[in-house]
């Protein structure tokens, strides 16, 4: 599967021979999910394309009893929770090793041409402050393998600490801020005057508000970037993923597409009638991705979305991403982050 | 300004048309007339002062009363309002931004002398806010926190935040599955009065075969509303979930409309308290052998109404030491008296200021 995801493009019929080849090894190896599908009367005998590949809903992730593992989970090097309050049951993935998911991240940055920071000041918790972040664990491999130089404007209890951000910016080198929307806010909120940030520059924002007090349009955040960091709409980054999945989908600036690796397809499903969403129709996002190979690679989620209809002829997937939906529980990177910077 | 006597005529009168009716029950003035006596000791206590042990007093209505109602049933935001009124308060009522149709469409058929009692807005300016001598806030339990911010020491402020209800069933499981649909069913299971959960002694698994076949019913003759994308996909998320628990767990049951989204009916061993995802989504579990908050989890500090089945004084009584305001038969959980403590507050008597002589 390494040979897939590799930052070439991978055409249709070569992503549902992958496709079937990790739904026959999951429903072998992954018992819990195999009983899903039995349950449903589908196995890999009876399925021929990855639109038919049984998708679990992200809660499935939290049945501590049934863990969604190809391999003994007492084997796991690196297990990944989501975030949550202390009383909400949280999300596990195992990971027998983070071979594939770093090379999910680093090679879908050069497939989706990113552009490659010179300068990357997280502004979330390092890995080892965050050892079970999935968010945490990815800012550590752009800082080894992507970003040229970089540093960490969190103090050691993983609390933001607004100056190393100010010392940075008075470089007048590009730099390019990492953090989930609620961190950045809390950077707007700490600083008195607008930063200058040195041309080049760009920032990268994920996550949501649900379960806090914020309320922000992705416009209206855009827009803070701009007053507070100078930063146009054009030179921020959203990222979209999950704790359950081993990809990311980017989008760049406003109203503009999240687009995927091309190991990774989408379906918009229309909750109704549990089909395909018609072009341009709200629905759920469905994600399969084949680096989620230890798991589960067909994960159904409660976040609306529509299907691109300007980029339907491309096989790499493209969503327009509306966000959470308000009637799901809270939960969400950015609002882990929150309670960290809280304290 | 009108007498007491006058607001109740007015209000009986508005209560006996049909598209009110459906929101506030049948309301009579005789029940009007016990209801103020009950609560304030007297239906003259708002019109002259009465004996007191050795003083006389009189009940002072506040002048304005601010009512802060949410969008998930029109009930909570008449019972507010029918209270207002009885008083001879004015009622500036914020509906949520999107509107509450149900609400504005009934008191179209109000007297005029109510109508003037009532003012409607969808948002709030800062005089409206000031001219309150009473906030009542319905919603969710940030919302409540951010209009509590907004009050003032001098106000009366009466929150009635995020609550959930759930039913006990002793026996008698085919009578009982017929109430439980309607109370987990009626107005789609949005309102504080309607069942998560149904806690059974005996064979919950019998009983949520049972209910399965009511929800059913219940749905043929009452079909529910159409459902947001939101509200389809919680819908589908929870069957789908729980379908993954089945799967691996023989005792976790998933009994579902079809296709349709109409009833979804799932029973669980554990005995932990669940939110469903609402409309017409509900828990079966086996009634513990000891019902406290340890047992039911978080969720039991919301808990608004325990609904039994079959319903007598000593069950009711046995449940007094749960957080729930309201002990009530199943099947009339969504139905509560005119003279119940909502959320544990005396309805009137939590509004009214006194005035002493002696």
């Amino acid at each position: 599967m390494a040979q897939a995801i590799n930052g070439k493009p991978i055409s249709d019929a070569e992503f549902n021979s992958l496709a079937m080849q990790v739904f026959t090894h999951q429903y072998r190896q992954n018992k819990p999910y195999q009983h899903f599908c039995n349950s449903i009367g589908t196995s890999p005998e009876q399925v021929t394309h990855w639109h038919n590949i049984p998708a679990l809903p992200t809660d499935a992730f939290k049945a501590e009893a049934f863990p969604l593992s190809t391999f003994p989970i007492a084997d796991a090097r690196k297990t990944f929770l989501t975030s949550g309050t202390t009383t909400e049951t949280k999300g596990i993935h195992y990971f027998a090793s983070t071979d594939l998911y770093d090379q999910s991240i680093i090679n879908a940055w050069h497939e989706l041409k990113l552009p490659e920071p010179t300068h990357a000041l997280f502004l979330i918790p390092h890995p080892d402050q965050s050892p079970h972040s999935s968010l945490s664990h990815m800012m550590g491999v752009i800082a080894q393998h992507i970003a040229q130089r970089s540093s960490w404007a969190t103090d050691e209890s993983g609390s933001l600490e607004p100056k190393k951000i100010i010392d940075a910016t008075n470089d007048h080198q590009p730099v390019t801020l990492f953090g989930t929307a609620l961190s950045f806010l809390h950077l707007f909120d700490s600083i008195e005057s607008p930063l200058q940030l040195a041309p080049g520059s760009w920032a990268m924002e994920t996550g949501g508000y649900k379960g806090t007090r914020h309320q922000l349009t992705k416009g209206e955040l855009y827009q803070l970037f701009k007053t507070k960091l100078g930063l146009p709409s054009d030179c921020i980054v959203n990222e979209y993923s999950m704790t359950e999945l081993s990809s990311q989908f980017y989008s760049s600036g406003l109203n503009q597409p999240h687009k995927g690796p091309s190991w990774t397809r989408i379906r918009v499903i229309d909750p109704v009638t549990n089909t395909d969403a018609k072009p341009g129709e709200l629905g759920h996002l469905v994600l399969y991705d084949l680096a989620n190979l230890h798991s589960v690679m067909a994960i159904r989620t409660q976040d609306l979305a529509t299907q691109d209809q300007t980029n339907l002829e491309v096989s790499a997937p493209c969503f327009n991403l509306i966000g959470r939906d308000p009637t799901a529980l809270p939960r969400g990177c950015s609002r882990s982050s929150d309670e960290t910077l809280s304290r | 300004m009108t007498t007491t006597q006058e607001r109740i005529q007015l209000i009986a009168e508005a209560c006996s048309h049909d598209q009110v009716q459906q929101w506030t029950g049948a309301i009579t003035a005789d029940d009007l007339h016990a209801w103020i006596s009950s609560e304030l000791g007297s239906d003259m206590a708002l019109e002259t002062f009465l004996a007191h042990g050795p003083l006389q007093s009189k009940a002072i209505a506040p002048a304005c009363i601010l009512h802060i109602v949410s969008g998930n049933t029109a009930h909570a935001a008449f019972q507010s309002i029918i209270r207002g009124l009885l008083i001879g308060s004015h009622n500036v009522v914020k509906i949520p931004s999107a509107g509450l149709a149900e609400l504005t469409d009934a008191l179209k058929h109000f007297p005029d002398a109510l109508k003037e009692l009532i003012e409607i807005h969808s948002t709030l300016e800062q005089q409206d806010w000031s001219r309150a001598d009473v906030i009542i806030a319905i919603g969710s339990d940030e919302s409540i926190a951010a209009i509590h911010q907004h009050t003032k020491p001098h106000q009366i402020f009466i929150p009635h935040s995020h609550k959930v209800s759930i039913g006990l069933v002793y026996d008698d499981f085919e009578a009982a599955a017929i109430h439980a649909a309607s109370d987990a069913s009626l107005y789609n299971q949005r309102g504080c009065l309607s069942l998560h959960a149904i806690y059974v002694a005996g064979d919950s698994e019998r009983f949520a075969d049972l209910l399965a076949i009511e929800m059913e019913k219940f749905s043929q003759s009452n079909p529910a509303d159409s459902l947001t994308v939101s509200e389809a996909g919680a819908i589908r998320n929870l069957r789908e979930s729980t379908r993954f628990r089945l799967s691996n767990d023989p005792k976790v049951i998933l009994l579902e409309s079809g296709d349709s989204l109409d009833w979804t009916v799932i029973h669980e061993a554990s005995a932990t308290l669940q939110l469903s995802c609402l409309n017409r989504c509900v828990y079966v579990k086996p009634l513990p052998s000891e019902l406290n908050t340890a047992i039911l989890g978080p969720e039991s500090e919301h808990l608004s109404t325990i609904a039994i089945h079959p319903f007598n004084q000593a069950n009711a009584v046995s449940l007094e030491h749960l957080p729930a305001h309201r002990m009530c038969p199943l099947g009339q959980s969504q139905q509560p008296s005119l003279f119940w403590h909502h959320d544990g507050f005396a309805p009137l008597a939590s509004l009214v200021k006194w005035k002493d002589i002696g």
